[in-house]
């Protein structure tokens, strides 16, 4: 069973920049693992640490009970698909994962079936030059996947593939996490590091959110979100006054916004029996959990970072609606075609 | 390390711009030894200060000057190791191999046969250039000899005879200059890629490291070489002249001091290594981001 272990992982870029402070987490296998966090929380250098590129200052990443830079064959260990790593633009697909197979040992013949499993194939002999950044980018998955590691790392993987092919990882990512599943074993760790929150929410069954370098929160994307408190339930109903007054009888909060009864932290089986006692008519009643989206900036502290969404109205605008309404996870996700 | 040494001679031959440099390796050589067997000389010889063409000393000119393909061994050691800087390539390297000490060795060794490689490109070519010199020589000879063998009433025999026996020296002078000249020129490209992956290693950085390296060869060690001889023997470009067994007898005496040969390659062997080593315990062990 494959593991990843970070304890009091530090990282000091000269003595202003502390770009991760004391990290502690742990991947696990069979789901996807989402490495959250805004620009700038530390995210790509933890990965780097994890891979042996960035020395930490201090502290640990091990995978398997072993640092990267000393495992016997880390191809075959750890596949990893990372944003600055780069082709020489004149060599053609194929010859670049000919390089990393002789450096591993890996048959040539595993190079076709890496090329086809990311639907390459037809450009393995053209020179990397020419591809575009969503080519690039499957690219740098088919050489992740020559040793069919037991751990992938994939730093905002989804950058400049279009729908399908962000679709096509999703899938692909969720079946190889549970892929070894199905022979008995616990799965493998998929580690994935996104900015984008409604894709990452589609896709990851375990977070680790990070917030200037620091652990903001850790656990099943599940839990968190239903822990969260921005959870509400909002009811349309003619009675109004009569539902505020039962709601706060029950000593909950009861708010009325554009003719609806908000009641925020409250759940639908609390909400919904008390109607069902008072005989208040229902025309609609929507329950609400915490968005994705808004909890990494409760946790992270983000709000107001996106330009033109000012701190004051991001937060007005979230408690008039009680959060937004969100899918549970994968409901909207294709059905998965097999990528075999 | 095979493997790795396999995959470092698979990163050279899967660019196109290793096979321009030895394209242009094959340019300078044929440019320079042309230039050099058509400089003023005396067809007789006899003066002074000329050599005669088709002498063994024109041979030797024109071969010694084949070694200028070491600054091109100087620019491949460079390229194998900051070209994966330059384009990015060092992360899928490091990964697949993160102990990057042996990703070093394994350049090294690449570098040192990649050198090796371009000095025999460069010694073919100038053999090719010698028979071309001798060809000229014998045709040009042919039509002055048969002109003075007719007027002297030679025979159409003798005549023949005579062409073929010249050809025959003119082609053993060649030999004899080119196969002494070429293990030095070969074992010198070898040795300055290595010192060239050293500086690399070091700079990281492309044009900086082809700009020191070019710099200090061509301007710097010429200048301290002129200043303090026993210095200057001492530094890469002396010490790979230093292997050439020729170079003591083309520009005789005057002020080259030089090592003996053996002294040269280890001379050599030294820099690229110690600049490796060093590179690889400071530069290379940076982050990579």
């Amino acid at each position: 069973m494959p593991t990843i272990q970070a304890r009091g992982l530090t990282k000091r870029f000269g003595p202003e920049v502390l770009a991760v402070d004391h990290l502690d987490f742990d991947a696990l296998p069979g789901g996807v693992t989402g490495f959250l966090g805004p620009n700038g929380a530390g995210k790509t250098t933890t990965l780097r640490m994890l891979l042996g590129l960035v020395t930490p200052t201090s502290g640990t990443v091990l995978i398997d009970g072993h640092d990267y830079r000393h495992l016997p064959d880390p191809t075959m260990r750890v596949g990893a698909v990372l944003e600055a790593s780069g082709f020489h633009p004149a060599r053609t697909a194929r010859n670049h994962l000919k390089l990393i197979a002789t450096t591993a040992g890996i048959s040539f013949g595993r190079i076709d079936e890496c090329l086809a499993l990311v639907g390459l194939s037809d450009a393995a002999d053209r020179r990397v030059g020419g591809f575009s950044m969503g080519m690039r980018q499957r690219l740098e998955l088919a050489r992740a996947m020559l040793g069919e590691p037991d751990i992938l790392v994939l730093d905002e993987p989804a950058n400049g593939l279009d729908p399908q092919g962000i679709a096509w990882l999703r899938d692909f990512l969720k079946w190889y996490a549970s892929g070894d599943a199905s022979r008995g074993g616990d799965g493998r760790i998929v580690i994935v590091s996104s900015h984008l929150l409604s894709e990452a929410q589609l896709t990851v069954d375990d977070v680790i959110v990070l917030a200037a370098g620091r652990l903001a929160a850790q656990g099943k994307l599940q839990d968190l979100l239903a822990a969260g408190t921005k959870r509400a339930v909002r009811v349309r109903t003619p009675d109004t006054q009569r539902l505020v007054d039962a709601l706060q009888a029950a000593h909950l909060p009861a708010t009325v916004h554009d003719g609806y009864v908000v009641s925020e932290g409250a759940a639908a089986e609390v909400v919904g029996p008390i109607m069902v006692e008072n005989r208040i008519e229902v025309h609609e009643m929507v329950s609400t959990t915490e968005s994705l989206e808004s909890l990494f900036f409760e946790l992270t502290g983000g709000e107001g970072m996106h330009p033109g969404h000012g701190a004051g109205l991001m937060g007005d605008y979230r408690q008039m609606a009680g959060g937004a309404p969100s899918p549970a996870p994968g409901s909207s996700s294709r059905p998965l075609e097999e990528p075999k | 390390m095979t493997r790795l040494l396999a995959a470092e001679v698979r990163k050279l031959w899967t660019i196109w711009s290793t096979f321009v440099l030895f394209g242009i390796l094959v340019v300078i050589d044929l440019g320079f030894g042309f230039a050099i067997a058509f400089a003023p000389g005396g067809r007789r010889g006899g003066e002074a200060g000329i050599v005669p063409h088709g002498s063994s000393q024109w041979f030797t000119n024109v071969f010694s000057v084949l070694d200028t393909s070491r600054l091109l061994a100087l620019m491949l050691g460079v390229l194998i190791i900051t070209g994966e800087y330059r384009h990015k390539t060092v992360t899928p390297t490091f990964l697949a191999e993160p102990r990057r000490g042996r990703v070093v060795t394994a350049k090294l060794g690449t570098a040192f046969g990649g050198g090796i490689a371009l000095g025999v490109v460069t010694m073919v070519a100038g053999l090719l250039l010698g028979f071309v010199l001798v060809a000229a020589k014998v045709h040009a000879c042919l039509t002055s000899f048969s002109r003075a063998g007719v007027q002297q009433g030679m025979s159409q025999a003798l005549c023949r005879a005579q062409h073929g026996l010249y050809f025959v020296a003119t082609t053993q002078t060649m030999w004899h200059d080119w196969s002494r000249i070429a293990p030095g020129v070969v074992l010198g490209t070898g040795l300055f890629a290595i010192y060239g992956l050293g500086l690399g290693a070091l700079l990281k950085n492309q044009v900086v490291a082809i700009v020191v390296g070019l710099g200090f060869t061509l301007v710097l060690e010429t200048i301290v070489g002129a200043i303090w001889p026993t210095i200057g023997e001492y530094l890469p470009g002396q010490a790979a002249t230093a292997l050439e067994d020729a170079a003591r007898t083309t520009f005789e005496g005057a002020n080259t001091r030089l090592l003996p040969w053996w002294g040269g390659a280890v001379m050599l062997l030294v820099y690229g290594v110690a600049l490796a080593l060093v590179g690889t315990l400071t530069t290379l062990r940076s982050d990579v981001t």
